[in-house]
């Protein structure tokens, strides 16, 4: 009986440790290259930094108003600064992922594949945020610009409806990217945009017929008078 | 993308067979039938007047006129003017209407002359604009003859205008231009200037004709380059400037995103040349100068104000990005003033000039949304000017225009600072 328990004991033991030791390289495996990972992003976001304020991707983005953007967003660092970062995550994540696989778990394994299958729709998804946010602020202070310019009523209330027309579009297109609630959103997005389109067509062709007369009939006539009381040789 | 030839075989073989010629006189055109016909027969007039002896050609430069240039200048003929000549040319007068090649603008047409010239060995050449209506003969004369006569390269023009005419020239270009590169040359983009070959041969040899340059802002580039490459220039009096009205309703801001865009962006390249000049020295300038009777000009100002006013709350963030904090707070303080009162000083507009100008140099904003930004301002400034200078004669203008000039000469350290400094905002 004793022997029988020892040696069940011995077999478990063994079991247990013949586990371990085969678990011990995949953990340090895991660990060397959750440790290369740390310094390589690191590494990476040093680089790339120097890079991009070399290459005055600050001043860039401060043109092109994302700075603005980021600003407004409570987020204070600077663009290449944020841009550095952002790459030192998305690295180190994916060298943490890397390390996971080499634990050589299923369930794990099965969602490593998962996440890298899914990484290049995250990055399409973020780009084409990024580049409807930078599109909208820049379409929004032209439209605004223009407006001004021309003299027309109201600049700041065209700019706002060119910013939120393309950032609407934008986020519609990432969540599409990403694959959420994919017919949701579509539909959702459909029902919105002719809603804002044909409201605006409504109000006004019909409920503001006479105020869209009157607008057409000041623009045309301001610059007629322009045209008449405007003799003036610029250049 | 390399750059294509100036000049294609065709019309190289066509140079070739009309030989050598010592004048040569370039008309860039698009869709000037109604004017060019004058200006053709004004400037074989005048070729034929004051150098008879000498062998000379016209060049149409045209950028695919659909409104038949071309024939028009083929048609176009002296044959009335020989009553007026004092005697029938010694030589003919060739004529070659040729299009350009290139991106279409005037740059490109200009290209093809200089090509043209060197390719004719030209002694000395001019161009004019297409749609003048008050070229007269003597214009080629005083184009042409500081260059082969007194050695000069570069030839300006000088007209008398309406003392509100040619705002942007008077109130930006001019000033900016003068205080940049030291030399008072009154009209820098006056669109008619001789210029000697060896001038044509330098500006060839840029590497600009695929650049903005040679869509526009070729008239402020060949007088900047004269200046900096350091040409002998002078400026010729040329009498009233009236030219066809195309668009009345052309964008003011598009012109400002143009015109101002071309001299700020001429600042990038001569950099270690305009930090050096300290003081401006005026040209040499031939021709008699007299009184032209001019027409009185229509100018709304109410709307001018009107524009600024409503910018100035619409467009202040942008502008306080751009401006210096006390030049925001100053420009600010003219939005709420009645027109009776409404000035916008000297000396705050200096300061908007620059301050747009280290905001370009720095890319604060979006280059062509800056100068967008600028057209308000500039609507205050113009307004201002038109009520200071309401009862003003002629001579009290360039009085005014010149004290401006004076400011920005002296206000030169203000740019330097702002074009060093590392933030958009204050000093």
């Amino acid at each position: 009986m004793s022997g029988s328990f020892s040696e069940k004991l011995m077999r478990a033991l063994d079991t247990f440790f013949e586990a371990v030791m085969q678990f011990l390289p995949g953990l340090l495996a895991a660990l060397l290259i959750f440790a290369m990972g740390l310094v390589f992003a690191w590494l990476l976001r040093v680089i790339v930094r120097r890079i991009l304020v070399v290459a005055r991707f600050d001043r860039f983005c401060d043109s092109w108003g994302a700075s603005q953007i980021l600003g407004q967003a409570d987020v204070r660092t600077t663009p290449s600064a944020l841009a550095g970062a952002s790459l030192f995550w998305i690295v180190l994540l994916s060298f943490v992922m890397a390390g996971l696989s080499a634990l050589e778990v299923g369930v794990i394994s099965q969602l490593i594949t998962q996440f890298f299958l899914y990484l290049p729709r995250l990055f399409a998804a973020l780009l084409i945020l990024l580049a409807g946010f930078l599109l909208a602020n820049f379409l929004s202070r032209a439209a605004l610009l223009a407006a001004v310019n021309a003299h027309v009523p109201s600049p700041r209330g065209i700019s706002l409806v060119v910013k939120l027309l393309i950032a609407i579009l934008s986020f519609a297109m990432a969540l599409e990217q990403l694959q959420i609630a994919k017919s949701i959103v579509l539909a959702a997005f459909i029902i919105t945009f002719g809603a804002v389109m044909l409201g605006l067509a409504i109000a006004f062709g019909v409920g503001g017929k006479d105020v869209a007369r009157q607008i057409l009939e000041r623009q045309l006539k301001q610059r007629e008078e322009t045209r008449r009381d405007d003799e003036l040789s610029h250049l | 993308m390399g750059e294509a030839p100036a000049l294609t075989e065709q019309q190289r073989g066509e140079l070739r067979q009309l030989g050598h010629v010592d004048i040569l006189i370039g008309i860039p055109s698009f869709d000037n039938a109604r004017t060019i016909g004058h200006v053709v027969r004004a400037v074989q007039a005048g070729l034929a007047k004051y150098f008879p002896a000498e062998r000379s050609a016209v060049l149409n430069s045209d950028g695919g006129s659909r409104d038949g240039t071309p024939d028009v200048v083929r048609s176009a003929s002296i044959d009335n003017y020989r009553t007026i000549l004092a005697a029938h040319p010694l030589l003919p007068v060739h004529r070659i209407v040729t299009p350009y090649h290139g991106i279409p603008g005037k740059g490109s047409a200009l290209r093809t002359v200089f090509a043209a010239a060197r390719a004719v060995g030209a002694r000395a050449c001019a161009v004019v604009d297409a749609d003048l209506r008050s070229i007269t003969p003597e214009w080629v004369d005083l184009l042409i003859t500081p260059v082969l006569e007194d050695g000069y390269d570069f030839v300006a023009p000088l007209y008398h205008r309406h003392k509100f005419d040619g705002t942007i020239t008077n109130s930006i270009v001019y000033p900016v231009t003068r205080a940049l590169y030291g030399k008072r040359v009154r009209q820098p983009i006056g669109g008619d200037f001789g210029f000697s070959a060896r001038l044509a041969d330098h500006y060839l040899s840029q590497d600009v004709w695929n650049t903005d340059v040679a869509r526009f802002g070729i008239d402020i580039w060949m007088t900047t380059t004269a200046i900096t490459g350091g040409f002998g220039i002078c400026q010729s009096f040329l009498g009233a400037k009236i030219h066809d009205v195309k668009d009345p309703g052309v964008d003011l801001s598009a012109m400002l995103v143009q015109v101002v865009g071309s001299v700020f962006a001429l600042m990038e390249g001569n950099e270690q040349l305009w930090r050096s000049v300290v003081d401006t020295e005026p040209v040499p300038t031939f021709g008699l100068e007299y009184a032209v009777g001019l027409e009185p000009l229509q100018v709304n100002v109410d709307r001018m104000i009107g524009v600024f006013r409503n910018a100035a709350q619409e467009l202040a963030p942008v502008w306080e990005r751009v401006l210096h904090p006390e030049a925001f707070r100053q420009v600010q303080a003219l939005a709420p003033l009645p027109p009776a009162v409404f000035r916008y000083p000297t000396e705050l507009w200096v300061r908007t000039v620059y301050d747009v100008a280290a905001a370009f140099h720095k890319r604060t904003l979006n280059r062509p949304h800056l100068l967008r930004a600028l057209t308000p301002l500039y609507l205050g400034r113009t307004a201002s000017f038109v009520l200071e200078t309401a009862d003003a004669s002629g001579e009290d203008v360039e009085t005014t225009i010149e004290g401006l000039c004076r400011g920005f000469e002296a206000m030169k350290p203000y740019l330097v600072d702002r074009w060093d400094s590392n933030k958009g905002g204050g000093l």
